[in-house]
């Protein structure tokens, strides 16, 4: 392998494991395929068939704005990927498809792995506050993106260094009840968040207005806009009635006790 | 009453601008590098806002519980999370703890609408226009689209930093008017969050339960045929209910609860209960 060869593979794995890091903070490049296929083009010095594949695989993503959906591949890594092997291997776009698509779906049964571990993270840090070990929580901080890096560097460092097999030999060998699994406790796990979320706010007090989010999102699939102005319209009314008998002189003085009912 | 005492403290911190600054540009970078499935942006939250709220709690027991506050669930579009901090930065740096449940009602109630208008700007519209011109023009041969969007985007991520700006701003004038009336408003904050959440649970957890039963020709869906029949979204509703009464007993940690979370999928995948 030449010397050129090396640092090609060097940095389509760094430009991999970068991309995941500003898709998730910056936005700068993200995993938009036509940004990012146009820097591997110049890592790998043939823009031409680096564009090709970009822009065939950007217009792919199109149909597909993944808000929060878990099943649609990493196009941006599909498209690293895909000019790495079409230009290395010169066998041009349709193996840049064959071998970029099911890393791009290995990347994302990675995002799961990675969510999860960064849930023991999170909990690491914040025991660390609880314990006064404010420095040590700060830089914790960091192993965040080293974690999400990997998510797509990995997958890129396989390839690079063993070839597209090894993915659909992967693919093959973890038993899809596995990966599909984990696709659905993705699916699962927000309740995790949301439950600790409801033991902050005052549920018993104004039980009644989740049930009219529910109901509005469940029955009648208003978007969460519509249903944050119904609550808007509740937390008004509730605004002006409350503070009117704060101000009003008789009941004044009776106001003073009431506000704790329920914290826990 | 009791918040008058507190509220003329001779010693309070002023945020500079060096502060806002500081927290936006961490809270720009981290964004989802932290992001767990129990309380999703919350560590980046907590992460970016530290170093600022450490000036303003001089206590350490105050700084504990108002960098705990941020480490709960937590989850909209980073453009407009820039001024949902820089507001609740406003709140805690006039009122201190006592804006700790105000802060905790804003931030729920402001995500999920938020997040709604930029979700679709940030993530939809912008992507998709953008990514049409650019993809023409790179199958063309033509890589002018791509740097264009990518200047665009470096362009975006100063006007985030000034966002943030903006909701400190706004944020300290609406407490200003509201004086001691922070009490009623963060009930009806909660109104509005707590709304929301009932909202969140219908179309955020995702499970259902596609499995078939044959009797002899007939067929039955678990889903469809009974409870999709009862009450739409009743599994999320149930699981919800079961996931906040286990959290509510020591026993059970949040790890331990995500854990069961997984197991269930798991096992449930492996029988065929769920689909992925």
């Amino acid at each position: 392998m030449s010397g050129i060869q090396l640092l090609q593979d060097i940095l389509i794995i760094i430009l991999a494991g970068y991309m995941t890091i500003d898709q998730n903070g910056l936005v700068i490049m993200s995993w938009f395929p036509v940004i990012v296929g146009t820097i591997a083009g110049i890592i790998m010095g043939d823009l031409t068939t680096a564009l090709t594949i970009a822009g065939t695989f950007q217009l792919m993503m199109l149909g597909v704005a993944a808000l929060g959906g878990a099943s649609a591949p990493n196009y941006g890594l599909a498209t690293i990927i895909g000019v790495f092997i079409a230009t290395r291997t010169g066998t041009g776009i349709k193996s840049a498809i064959a071998v970029g698509l099911p890393v791009g779906l290995l990347a994302i049964q990675l995002e799961v792995v990675a969510r999860i571990i960064a849930n023991f993270l999170a909990h690491k840090m914040q025991s660390d506050n609880n314990n006064s070990q404010w420095k040590k929580m700060n830089l914790e901080a960091w192993l965040g993106p080293i974690l999400f890096s990997l998510q797509t560097a990995l997958p890129a460092i396989l390839i690079v260094f063993f070839g597209p097999e090894v993915v659909t030999f992967i693919l093959k060998v973890v038993p899809t009840w596995v990966t599909d699994g984990l696709t659905v406790a993705g699916g699962m796990l927000p309740v995790v968040g949301i439950g600790m979320l409801l033991h902050y706010m005052p549920v018993k007090k104004f039980l009644p207005y989740i049930i009219v989010g529910f109901v509005l999102a469940a029955y009648l699939n208003v978007g969460v806009l519509g249903i944050a102005l119904i609550g808007f319209a509740g937390a008004y009314w509730y605004f002006f009635s409350e503070s009117k008998k704060v101000s009003e002189p008789v009941t004044g003085a009776t106001s003073d006790d009431e506000d704790d009912d329920y914290d826990e | 009453m009791r918040m008058m005492i507190t509220m003329n403290d001779v010693d309070k911190y002023k945020v500079t601008k060096k502060d806002r600054r500081r927290v936006a540009v961490r809270y720009n970078f981290m964004a989802c590098n932290l992001f767990n499935y129990e309380s999703q942006m919350g560590p980046a939250v907590a992460w970016s806002m530290a170093p600022v709220l450490r000036k303003i709690y001089k206590d350490d027991d105050e700084y504990k519980a108002a960098v705990n506050n941020h480490f709960n669930y937590y989850n909209s579009t980073t453009v407009m999370s820039s001024m949902i901090l820089g507001a609740t930065l406003a709140m805690e740096e006039r009122d201190g703890i006592q804006a700790k449940d105000a802060v905790q009602s804003l931030k729920t109630s402001l995500m999920g609408p938020l997040a709604g208008v930029g979700d679709t700007l940030v993530w939809v519209l912008w992507p998709t226009i953008m990514g049409s011109i650019s993809g023409y023009m790179a199958l063309q041969g033509n890589p002018l689209g791509a740097i264009v969007w990518l200047i665009a985007n470096i362009a975006f991520w100063f006007l985030k930093l000034k966002l943030f700006d903006v909701g400190y701003t706004s944020g300290t004038k609406l407490i200003t008017s509201l004086g001691n009336k922070l009490t009623i408003f963060t009930e009806a904050a909660s109104i509005m969050g707590l709304s929301v959440v009932g909202g969140l649970i219908a179309t955020v957890v995702k499970i259902s339960a596609p499995v078939k039963f044959q009797f002899g020709k007939v067929t039955l869906n678990l889903q469809t045929g009974i409870f999709d029949k009862i009450m739409p979204a009743l599994l999320p509703a149930l699981l919800t209910f079961l996931i906040f009464k286990l959290l509510g007993n020591k026993k059970w940690t949040p790890t331990r609860v995500i854990l069961l979370v997984i197991a269930i999928s798991l096992v449930g995948t492996f029988l065929g209960i769920f689909k992925a």
